[in-house]
């Protein structure tokens, strides 16, 4: 804070208020509306006010719903893994660049990103479908005389998907920690003879590892509950637990089961918070440790 | 220079940044050479350079009205997100009982899987009787997603700025009101800016929360997703294209500004 005792304009609260009613109203009120939907019950004849754990008794009972959310989270877990380890030495790139190449890459690297994430999908069907740009070039070469089917509609796909959608957030904390390094550490590391490995295992990754760890929260909670990825390019079996959930709704209209979902999935990821918010404080990925 | 152990490193960090750059800029280059394709099924071969499918997303008054929705909804977005963000940046300077729990409220639609937060909206409004609408329901869908970034976006360009010009308004006697329009406002303006423009973009690319409330009018990814999941349509590399432009050049503008705001305030 500057150091003059000069108080801001305003009230706190009064400045507050209309955010404040907002998140109330329209964030909190239906996330608890979701809640309590969950112990509802959906027939044909609608959804009825209730109070039973029917529609958790039939998550536990039926193994679809414990398989999927396995592998939803095998397939967050992964991509973030994924995106990781194809975003740091990128933001290393980006902290080693000054001047106009500094920011000609960094408008570079941010462009993409602020294209709706269901066309950044899109692009990859005519790139790896039968007629794609992969099969036409491979034929054209010689290579193969066929196209091949299996470049799409896999769980690989998936994940290529979600690192490719989601890398930014992954590189933008890591670069931020790593651009907060003092580069003389560095510079004195090496002319004691530190070997390339050991300054970044012992000097770079320490000292980067809070926007490593904002990188991986932001990346695996984009993709836990993934939609659009796993449903174009996952194929038929490729489906995650935003599918699952999204069902419900969409077409077997069935919204006390859906809000079960929900639930158990808003669950899973506050737990994971809450176990990720001992090592880092869970604000801290979200505003880059300004507060 | 006696040795460089990293001269190797070196040179492999930019072949790897040269790779990493082509791969993230290859689909959306095959995707603009395959707008000009004139053959209807997407792919190749290239049949003939044609502005056919150009011609059609913009003969097309289906798709027109969808960049019109988004568009309208954008620039409510921007107004509503930036404004309540100004009113918490400017409070955030205080210090109040309560400022923890409320920035975790703020944050919470962050934390929130976007596929919930699309869904409980589905159901609050379904239940609230309200019809799902542009200017309702995507509306309030977009806001939420967009508050947490238009604050922490604004925040810093609020917070930063020299406070002594402040103090030295009150001092010389000025009014709270005086010293908000005529100083606190102009300084900063382009952070406002810059906030407002990145607010209207992520609601010109919201999907996930805007498809269970969207109603009769659809925006633009919603109805780009319709035409994949319907027919894959050919007219779907040209349309990305406008997308593509579109929201590069409003991300742009929002570039300029935020560098302007952060060349100003500190």
């Amino acid at each position: 804070m500057n150091g003059p005792a000069v108080k801001p304009i305003g009230k706190p609260w009064l400045l507050a208020s209309p955010a404040v009613l907002w998140l109330v109203v329209f964030g909190l009120a239906p996330l608890v509306f979701m809640v309590a939907m969950s112990f509802w019950k959906s027939t044909i004849f609608g959804t009825r006010p209730d109070f039973q754990l029917g529609n958790y008794a039939r998550q536990l009972s039926e193994p679809l719903y414990g398989t999927l959310m396995l592998k939803s989270l095998r397939i967050a877990t992964a991509s973030t893994l994924l995106a990781l380890v194809v975003s740091y030495p990128i933001a290393y790139f980006m902290t080693r660049l000054r001047g106009v190449w500094k920011s000609v890459f960094i408008i570079g690297l941010f462009m993409p990103f602020w294209t709706s994430y269901v066309v950044r999908t899109f692009v990859w069907l005519p790139i790896l479908g039968r007629a794609g740009a992969i099969n036409t070039a491979l034929m054209w070469l010689g290579i193969i005389d066929r196209p091949i089917d299996w470049l799409i509609y896999n769980e690989g796909t998936i994940y290529l998907g979600l690192v490719y959608v989601y890398t930014l957030f992954m590189v933008l904390p890591i670069y931020l920690s790593l651009d907060r390094i003092d580069p003389r550490l560095i510079e004195a590391a090496v002319d004691l003879g530190a070997r390339p490995w050991s300054v970044f295992w012992r000097i770079l990754l320490p000292l980067s590892w809070p926007g490593v760890l904002s990188g991986c929260i932001m990346v695996f909670l984009l993709g836990i509950g993934a939609y659009v990825t796993p449903r174009l390019l996952g194929g038929p079996s490729g489906i995650m637990y935003g599918n699952m959930i999204a069902d419900q709704f969409l077409s077997n209209n069935n919204w006390a089961f859906g809000a079960a979902l929900g639930t158990t999935l808003a669950l899973v990821v506050v737990i994971l918070l809450l176990i990720t918010g001992r090592w880092i404080g869970i604000r801290q990925v979200f505003t880059g440790g300004r507060f | 220079m006696v040795r460089d152990p990293f001269r190797a490193w070196k040179v492999a960090l930019w072949v790897y940044a040269g790779t990493f750059f082509f791969v993230l800029y290859a689909p959306l280059v095959t995707i603009a050479v395959l707008s000009f394709n004139e053959s209807e099924i997407t792919g190749f071969p290239i049949a003939a350079f044609s502005l056919r499918w150009y011609r059609a997303v913009l003969g097309n008054p289906v798709l027109l009205a969808a960049f019109w929705h988004s568009v309208v909804v954008g620039v409510a977005t921007a107004l509503v997100a930036t404004a309540l963000a100004l009113g918490l940046a400017l409070a955030f300077r205080h210090d109040f009982r309560g400022k923890g729990v409320l920035l975790n409220l703020v944050l919470v639609p962050l934390v929130i899987p976007g596929i919930i937060g699309g869904i409980v909206l589905l159901i609050f409004f379904g239940y609230a009787e309200v019809r799902s609408s542009l200017m309702s329901t995507v509306l309030v869908a977009h806001v939420n997603w967009v508050l947490p970034f238009a604050f922490l976006t604004l925040y810093p360009r609020v917070h930063r700025f020299d406070q002594t010009l402040e103090e030295a308004a009150m001092d010389l006697g000025a009014h709270p009101r005086q010293i908000f329009l005529r100083i606190v406002l102009p300084i900063i303006r382009p952070g406002i800016i810059a906030t407002a423009l990145f607010s209207f973009s992520l609601s010109f690319d919201e999907f996930i929360r805007t498809v269970f409330v969207v109603g009769e009018e659809r925006t633009v990814p919603v109805q780009f997703w319709t035409m994949i999941v319907d027919r894959l349509a050919p007219e779907l590399p040209a349309m990305a294209v406008v997308i593509i432009l579109i929201s590069m050049a409003v991300a742009l503008l929002g570039f300029t500004y935020a560098n302007r705001a952060d060349g100003a305030g500190s």
